[in-house]
């Protein structure tokens, strides 16, 4: 296996940064069910998409997720918190 | 903590440039075509299969079954989680060169986390690495 670059986009920032993906980009304040934003706004959806795959080509830290606002998306949301003890 | 998370990162370095990048999208959020079997959620220990999602569907022909998120918004459009038109977009746009032969849908809620790691996982690493000719790969949740 050559291996493929990828590049994750987490609405459960702490949750996912316990399996420390390669890259990973939370788009702040979004729900879960909503990594790309809201239905139909394709035009916030471009921009998240496009600032994910931007990430491959930056200098990131592997392990790290990388926090990013849109406030097109509206209404935030807090991400659920790791438990205790858990992971 | 998970013995998962202290073992190195498996980072593989992108050497090319985006807009002469083909993008395959794997999702846990239990994207699937209707037509295709949907993941068992009566399965309290979850389902370790994944459903292969052809480039060229529909976004229409997709839906999720997956019962531990709110999907009413990936019912109302499917690229909330899975953005199959909206690649489709960057590579009008010329951001990317474009989509992959394959995409990839399961559903990321398992209470076997083993064979998830050890099973799944490599056996969707290999569809997208054998078949897909992706050189690289957005990962979304629900």
């Amino acid at each position: 296996m050559r291996g493929v670059p990828t590049v994750l986009i987490t609405v459960s920032p702490e949750v996912s940064a316990q399996m420390r993906p390669p890259r990973a980009l939370y788009p702040k304040g979004f729900k879960i069910g909503n990594s790309l934003g809201r239905p139909r706004m394709r035009e916030l959806q471009r921009q998240v998409l496009r600032d994910a795959l931007t990430l491959l080509t930056e200098n990131t830290r592997p392990g790290e997720y990388v926090t990013r606002e849109y406030p097109d998306y509206g209404e935030q949301y807090e991400p659920p918190k790791v438990k205790a003890g858990a992971g | 903590m998970s013995t998962l998370s202290r073992k190195c990162v498996p980072f593989t370095p992108f050497e090319r440039t985006l807009d002469k990048s083909t993008i395959a999208i794997v999702t846990a959020g239990g994207v699937h075509l209707k037509e295709q079997e949907a993941f068992n959620i009566a399965d309290e220990l979850g389902d370790l299969t994944y459903r292969v999602i052809p480039p060229d569907v529909d976004s229409s022909e997709l839906m999720v079954t997956h019962h531990h998120y709110d999907h009413a918004d990936a019912d109302a459009d499917i690229n909330v989680v899975f953005p199959l038109d909206v690649l489709r977009d960057l590579a009008v746009e010329g951001f990317i060169a474009g989509i992959a032969k394959k995409h990839i849908g399961y559903m990321g809620y398992t209470m076997q986390l083993k064979a998830m790691y050890e099973g799944t996982a490599p056996e969707i690493a290999n569809e997208i690495d054998k078949g897909s000719r992706a050189d690289a790969v957005v990962l979304t949740g629900g």
